[in-house]
């Protein structure tokens, strides 16, 4: 949810007269909201600064986010990094993969769903 | 298998996972028309703001170290702000990132202020904003739409900033 929601801020700040300019990981849900500027970074959820313990890679991802920026000539651009997480694609496979789930282990994150629902529930209605 | 230099199609992913739980499906926010506005001087004299959907460490909520199962507990369901000029303890543990290749022990991978600091020093920012401000990740678009995404503005303005750089973890 963080890329929808920080998609909905951002249209919000543009509409209103603030430029913007998102990092993320996730480009579907990114670009099917629909945002001003988008900085692609094709790695795992959690790095769209970039790689960790790199500071080179990420002031790199930086510099090109700030490159959109300042010189987008219209909504919807996005820019991809050319960084790569890995010379194998291999990790992509691995996000919510149903093939490797059996039906009991299907009940069994249904049933941590539930109580991660209830924890949620509670702690925004201040229980 | 998914072809290699294609991204993963996260919304088809999510609501294909949901369904075999057994809800129904997501709809994801879509918009035909995008708002746009272009910076209005140099980026080396524009005052830029961070906003984060990292969570404030907090001690009594659980683990929220490297790589700890998802805490709904260390969730937060209200804008905050926290001051740029030091580096805030913040943490990912209350949301989906990918726990199997990523160990979020880089604080910077998901939360740039240091490199940010670092380009303002270079003289390629003009100054950051005052604070840092957090958004709440939020199942009801509803909510972010109508009660967040209007506080973060008010909070942007309030410290007149003239472009924000928007980092989902």
């Amino acid at each position: 949810m963080c890329h929808q929601t920080v998609s909905l801020v951002a249209r919000h700040l543009e509409a209103h007269g603030i430029s913007t300019v998102i990092m993320g990981c996730a480009r579907d849900i990114v670009e099917h909201c629909g945002v001003a500027r988008f900085l692609f970074s094709d790695f795992p959820l959690g790095n769209s600064a970039g790689r960790p313990f790199d500071v080179e890679s990420q002031a790199h991802t930086l510099e090109l986010a700030l490159r959109v920026l300042e010189s987008a000539p219209a909504p919807r651009t996005t820019m991809q990094s050319p960084l790569r997480w890995s010379t194998d694609a291999a990790w992509k496979d691995d996000y919510l993969d149903l093939t490797k789930l059996t039906p009991e282990s299907l009940a069994e994150r249904r049933k941590e769903f539930e109580v991660v629902r209830t924890i949620a529930r509670g702690k925004r209605e201040g229980v | 298998m998914t072809e290699d230099g294609v991204p993963i199609p996260y919304m088809q992913r999510t609501r294909d996972y949901y369904l075999a739980l057994g809800y129904s499906p997501y709809r994801w926010a879509h918009f035909t028309e995008v708002p746009f506005t272009p910076l209005r001087m140099p980026l080396a004299r524009a005052r830029v703001a961070l906003i984060t959907t990292a969570a404030p460490y907090q001690p009594e909520a659980g683990d929220q170290g490297p790589g700890a199962p998802y805490n709904a507990a260390a969730k937060f369901y209200q804008v905050y702000s926290v001051s740029s000029a030091s580096l805030p303890d913040l943490r990912i543990s209350h949301v989906g990132y990918d726990r199997r290749h990523t160990s979020a022990k880089d604080i910077n991978t998901y939360f740039p202020l240091a490199r940010l600091k670092e380009a303002v020093a270079a003289g390629r920012i003009g100054a950051l904003g005052p604070r840092v401000h957090g958004a709440p990740t939020n199942r009801s678009q509803r909510v972010t739409i109508d009660t967040d995404a209007p506080e973060l503005l008010r909070r942007c303005q309030e410290d007149a900033v003239d472009a924000v750089v928007l980092v989902p973890s």
